[in-house]
């Protein structure tokens, strides 16, 4: 296909996103919902394409070839690993079949239950043990005041934040949990505000893509 | 009154309570070659402490990826149904999935499709994201006009404006710097860590087989 033939379709489909900024108009609408519903087409065949060629096609390679093993269990374990999955998804398409409610939940459950076990481990592994050492690791001593100040404010940000987690019905008689009122505010203020740097930072992101795009519709227009 | 207890919905717990306890010990385990010592001994130990993970992974992949499949045939039933039922618009989507298919079969390696569709559609909806959240930003302050509303659009600014190359701003970019180096650090992490603790509460909690949905 010409080249320019596929950038008047790149300029016709940016103009139908962009047609939702004029509002609900009887014909104008369509324009926008048309371009969502073929993003939405295209997107669910590329998964696709993917799933089947980049996941799916090379196990099933991998199980014809005995040569080739994932485990060092061997050949026959990845076989039967790969059979067990298909009986599993399959089973799995046994849900609305209520009386083998039993077994389509134990699979449902046994997936869930790993993926919950990744989540366990990446979340352990990956987030909270190297915020913890990063946050809880002071310069040493012999560092500049500033750059000792600045990791301590930064510890006891922290820890105000997470303590602004904390929830607590308010005492009646005002005044009572004066520090932990405190220490909540001071911490609901850092959450705001990294709220509001995050904010800003996705404008600023889908500013930079919103140029690109009028400087293309600019560029094809001319 | 006297319940029965449910033969189903104890096998889903029990199964779910074994797998979780063998995949997170071996996740966590199998990978530490330090707790087991040195040498080929500790290696192997090592080796067999981590093959129950690889295997329930390695399953685990291949249904998620048939689940996928599954998901999309549904997408195109549903979209199926609905042409037959008079809504033309859900026709649009199964020709665009079956031109990208038959693209795809056609001229195979050629991302001309994802070049020309894909991202032209992907770009115009996250810049559209700009108008919709300066937008938003706005309502904020008319909708909740109260200090932490101020503080939110405040920061927002002053990220904003410190972002801009202009000398005449270099006072507000340094209060954007300090921000983004102390307070927002201090929220984000706080953030993180918060998300870190509810992703091991909700993951225990399905892993000793609370969560009701796996129950039955």
């Amino acid at each position: 296909m010409a080249e320019n033939t596929l950038a008047l379709i790149s300029f016709v489909l940016t103009l139908m996103v962009f047609s939702y900024l004029l509002g609900d108009l009887p014909l104008i609408r369509h324009l926008y919902r048309s371009a969502v519903y073929i993003f939405i087409g295209t997107s669910a065949a590329f998964t696709l394409i993917v799933g089947y060629e980049s996941l799916l096609l090379p196990f099933w390679q991998d199980v014809q070839n005995p040569a080739t093993s994932w485990t060092v269990l061997g050949a026959q374990a990845d076989r039967l690993i790969f059979y067990s999955a298909l009986l599993f998804a399959a089973l799995l398409l046994l849900k609305p079949v209520t009386r083998l409610g039993w077994l389509t939940n134990s699979i449902l459950a046994v997936v869930v239950v790993m993926g919950a076990a990744v989540a366990v481990v990446g979340a352990l592994r990956g987030t909270l043990l190297p915020l913890l050492i990063a946050t809880a690791r002071l310069p040493t001593l012999d560092a500049d005041l500033g750059t000792l100040l600045e990791s301590l404010l930064v510890l006891l940000g922290t820890l105000t934040a997470l303590f602004s987690f904390h929830y607590q019905v308010n005492a009646s008689d005002g005044g009572r949990y004066g520090l932990g009122k405190g220490f909540r505010t001071i911490g609901k203020a850092l959450i705001v505000t990294a709220l509001g740097a995050i904010y800003a930072s996705t404008i600023l992101s889908s500013l930079t893509i919103l140029t690109e795009r009028i400087a293309f519709l600019f560029q094809y227009g001319a | 009154m006297n319940r029965r207890p449910r033969v189903g919905s104890s096998l889903a717990t029990v199964s779910g309570f074994l797998v979780g306890i063998t995949a997170v010990l071996s996740l966590l385990l199998g990978d530490n070659l330090a707790l087991f010592g040195v040498g080929e001994g500790a290696d192997a130990l090592a080796q067999s402490f981590a093959l129950p993970g690889d295997v329930l992974l390695r399953l685990l992949v291949i249904v998620l990826a048939l689940s996928i499949v599954f998901g999309i045939a549904n997408l195109l039933i549903l979209h199926t149904r609905r042409v037959a039922g008079g809504r033309p618009m859900s026709g649009v989507l199964l020709a665009s999935f079956a031109g990208t298919i038959g693209w795809h079969i056609t001229q195979r390696g050629d991302l001309a499709l994802l070049e020309t569709i894909q991202l032209p559609i992907e770009s115009a909806l996250a810049a559209l994201l700009c108008v919709t959240l300066v937008a938003g930003g706005a309502r904020i302050l008319t909708r909740r006009s109260d200090s932490w509303g101020f503080l939110f659009v405040l920061v927002v600014v002053v990220v904003l404006l410190g972002s801009l190359p202009l000398p005449e701003l270099a006072p507000i970019a340094a209060v954007s710097d300090w921000l983004l180096r102390i307070p927002v650090q201090a929220g984000a992490r706080a953030i993180l860590l918060g998300i870190a603790l509810g992703s091991i509460v909700v993951g225990v909690r399905a892993l000793l087989g609370q969560d009701r949905s796996l129950r039955g």
